[in-house]
């Protein structure tokens, strides 16, 4: 282990921890010595590869699903894939698809919106203030248990029947994770990182910003990923039920009308949309916050 | 270290005192808007809601309707239990069941249960078999998605201890893995009934909007009655009360034998 | 008959007299006391060791000094004035780093300049010079754009040394910094902290440095004086002056007066470390 002998000038001292880890490449049959691609081993990669699975998995379920629909033959109750396939491009094609989307994705922004901008905030505050936290506590947990579901009858007298009552569901469903976690994270801040910004002479307001608010980051982003998957879920009730427009009243329109295809066509749109938004979330989390790895829902 | 708040009282006035002041000021504030109203107003009210709440216990209607929705929950999440622990140890213990199933569960998890209301009525018409069936796809997932992550986290020291002792693979399935995966279960449990219980009262709800009040009973479809028909807004409050009650019970007895059960849990 | 040369002592740097802390406990109101009658004057450039039984209050006591927490009764002054609060004069070094996670390496070094006191009146530029400066001292250079959570153990703590040290203050605070690193890493590092603290340079350029640490020998190794303590409740128990000459080499060790002041200090802790296990 090298040492600096004093009198030498100050050179970088290789630690043995901080030798640069190397990659050991694993040997590959499709990379043999002699630089030969085989097609067995292309093939093997690509069996093995995570798309590849998910491909089959849903080829097998499509499958299963004709012969079922085959098998059961009650094109109203369970239509063959084929069906809803021409179902989903003819709704795509008269632009219906990306429409109703656009309706209920704007209304879950909207929603996010409002819910982030009163509930992160005072998440920060009462977990700040315990007097404020005494106080307002009681009636977040007096509230959280009525679901927003049980809004909806209210909902509808107070809003009507519209787009307003989905707004206003999915921002009371979002709230209450959004509040949860932000408190929670301010809570578990490490105090040595406070105690460390102060021994530098930091302001409290400064503090706030560049400490507080970056420490909390990593669980404020797990609320909002539950407020987000909540809001979605809630969104479908609530225009199911109290809303002329928007994804879940589609679904509905179409089995009034008796439209298995278009039925299912909705469904899948709204699976497909769901687990879209979160791979982005899921990004987004990875990017803004990197450090916080292990936390989170299924990471 | 974390910034516990230490809830201590300050100054003289308990914390219960405190806990109280911000519901009593709003009750209080409620009530005296619902009564700057006309005698006539559909407006709910603090002092209606009270005497809303004893009618109908009195006669019966609220406790009948609160059964209801719960022997649905409880079918549905026995439903949802077999086919979810079931799936959950075989996908928990197998990484090639995993790797195949994953696709098709993780696409069919945003699809919220209520999506799938529209082809429950189609199958099962208005009633209680549509129903079920949300209650059961709402409550399936908490418990599949818990019970493979209990499985799988399992530790592989007691999985190789009992294979050095010659345990057959099913054996060990069965007298390892799964006791040793019973707090995910439990935890998965809990989780499950929360969602059961909102999904009937939507599914009532919806239910109940779709059949035109109908017969289905439970506390969902009280309260679609409640809003179409006899515009009773106090009953919608009690109802809502109800609903938010029967929510925190369960969470608080999936908690209590939680507790007991795992003594070691925090 | 030779002239004696009078040299009048120094001002100390850190003068602490009668310094005790009670604890109360929350809930219960259970007074602990921690530290009791702690007396200790610091002069400037020194570099004290304090070591002591676990629990004996060494991190208390760093806390006060900090500024960090109050003292129940007793002065802590330095350069004369009383300490009340945490400031960037005294700077902190924590056992795990308190690096902050979501900045990189540059950003840490650069904290205290940027958002605390000790940049104030200083160009970005000059800034940037600074950082630059520390970082290659303790032997970062080219890992600035890293995140902690990418840095080995040794990194994070050299990370929290150039801040440390980036920051410019009088006194060096060090609640056991080398105590999360393995055996081998340490010895390196103790090295190379002497190094960096500035051994090889007159006594009037270098920091006054205050040394927690549970290991009896680095004590020895780095410090000018030993202080030892003993617990329930904290106090200073003696105070040893490690007369070995700088700047010390790892062949310091095989020094037999090395292993007299090691004896000296464990024959002082042996029985409360015993005790501490019993």
């Amino acid at each position: 282990m090298p040492a600096t002998l004093p009198g030498k000038s100050p050179a970088m001292t290789v630690m043995p921890e901080d030798a640069p880890a190397v990659e050991t490449a694993r040997p590959n049959a499709a990379t043999a010595p002699g630089r030969r691609i085989s097609i067995a081993g292309v093939a093997r990669g690509v069996w093995r590869a995570r798309w590849f699975i998910s491909l089959r998995a849903f080829a097998t379920f499509i499958c299963l699903w004709a012969l079922l629909a085959a098998w059961v033959s009650s094109p109203l109750q369970l239509p063959s894939p084929a069906k809803v396939f021409d179902a989903m491009v003819g709704l795509a094609a008269k632009g219906e698809l990306l429409s109703q989307t656009l309706i209920s994705a704007s209304r879950l922004g909207v929603a996010l919106m409002v819910a982030t901008v009163i509930a992160v905030p005072l998440g920060f505050a009462m977990a700040l203030n315990r007097e404020l936290n005494t106080y307002l506590d009681p009636i977040v947990e007096l509230l959280r248990p009525i679901s927003g579901i049980a809004w909806i009858p209210l909902g509808l007298f107070i809003f009507g029947v519209g787009g307003t009552l989905p707004v206003f569901i999915m921002a009371y469903v979002a709230f209450f994770p959004l509040l949860l976690n932000t408190i929670d994270g301010v809570r578990e801040i490490d105090r040595k990182l406070l105690a460390a910004s102060r021994t530098m002479g930091i302001t409290r307001r400064a503090q706030m910003v560049h400490v507080m608010v970056p420490a909390a980051l990593p669980s404020v982003m797990v609320g909002f990923r539950i407020a987000f998957a909540s809001a979605w879920a809630a969104i479908i009730a609530a225009e199911l039920i109290g809303s002329p427009s928007g994804l879940g009243f589609s679904i509905e329109w179409y089995r009034q009308l008796l439209m298995s295809p278009k039925v299912f066509s909705f469904i899948v749109l709204i699976g497909v949309v769901g687990y879209l938004s979160d791979v982005v979330l899921r990004t987004v989390q990875r990017k803004l916050t990197p450090w916080a790895d292990g936390m989170g829902i299924d990471q | 270290m974390s910034m516990n708040v230490n809830v201590r009282a300050t100054g003289g006035i308990p914390n219960w005192a405190k806990a109280l002041t911000l519901p009593i000021i709003l009750l209080v504030i409620w009530q005296a808007w619902a009564m700057t109203l006309p005698e006539t107003s559909p407006a709910p009210a603090p002092l209606k809601v009270v005497q809303s709440f004893a009618e109908l216990t009195a006669s019966g209607e609220l406790i009948w309707a609160t059964i209801q929705s719960l022997g649905r929950v409880l079918a549905g999440f026995a439903i949802a239990m077999v086919a979810g622990l079931s799936l959950g140890v075989l996908m928990g213990s197998s990484r090639i069941v995993r790797e195949n199933l994953d696709p098709i569960v993780e696409s069919f998890r945003p699809i919220a249960p209520m999506a799938i209301l529209p082809i429950a009525i189609l199958w099962f018409g208005t009633g209680t078999p549509a129903a079920l069936t949300i209650v059961a796809y709402a409550a399936f997932f908490p418990l599949l998605i818990n019970t493979i992550h209990g499985v799988s986290r399992v530790d592989r020291q007691l999985i190789r201890a009992a294979q050095t002792m010659g345990l057959s693979r099913l054996r060990t399935v069965l007298v390892v893995i799964v006791p040793a995966a019973i707090p995910s279960v439990l935890l998965g449990s809990r989780l499950a009934m929360g969602v059961a219980w909102t999904a009937i009262i939507a599914a009532e709800l919806a239910v109940g909007a779709k059949s035109g009040g109908g017969t289905s009973g439970g506390v969902g479809q009280m309260m679609f009655v409640f809003y179409a028909y006899s515009i009773d807004l106090n009953g919608i409050v009690v109802c809502m009360i109800v609903v938010g009650v029967i929510a925190l019970l369960i969470d608080r007895l999936f908690r209590l034998v939680e507790h007991k059960l795992l003594p070691w849990r925090n | 008959m030779s002239v004696q040369m009078i040299h009048p002592k120094p001002a100390p740097k850190l003068r602490l007299k009668g310094v005790s802390k009670q604890f109360v406990a929350p809930r219960t109101g259970q007074r602990t006391l921690a530290v009791a009658d702690f007396d200790l004057d610091v002069q400037p450039g020194e570099f004290i060791c304090i070591v002591g039984p676990s629990g004996c209050g060494k991190s208390t006591m760093l806390n006060m000094i900090a500024g960090l927490e109050k003292s129940s009764s007793g002065t802590i002054e330095m350069d004369g004035k009383a300490i009340s609060t945490p400031g960037a004069d005294r700077g902190v070094m924590f056992q795990d780093y308190a690096l902050f996670p979501w900045k990189t390496v540059r950003d840490n070094v650069g904290f205290g300049l940027r958002h605390g006191t000790a940049g104030a009146g200083m160009s970005a530029a000059d800034q940037e010079d600074r950082i630059n400066h520390f970082v290659e001292m303790v032997g970062l250079k080219g890992a600035e754009n890293k995140f902690p959570h990418q840095l080995s153990g040794g990194m994070r703590q050299r990370v929290a040394l150039a801040r440390l040290l980036a920051n410019g203050p009088d006194v060096l605070l060090m609640d056991e910094p080398l105590g999360a690193l393995d055996a081998q890493t340490r010895l390196v590092l103790q090295v190379e902290l002497l190094r960096i603290w500035g051994e090889t340079s007159a006594k009037a350029d270098r920091k006054t440095v205050i040394f927690i640490t549970h290991g009896i020998d680095e004590a020895v190794f780095l410090a000018d004086r030993v202080v030892v303590m003993s617990s329930h409740p904290g106090r200073v128990s003696a105070v040893l002056d490690v007369d070995i000459p700088r700047p010390r080499t790892e062949e310091v060790r095989l020094d037999p007066r090395f292993a007299e002041l090691s004896e000296e200090i464990w024959s002082l802790i042996r029985d409360e470390a015993y005790r501490a296990i019993a």
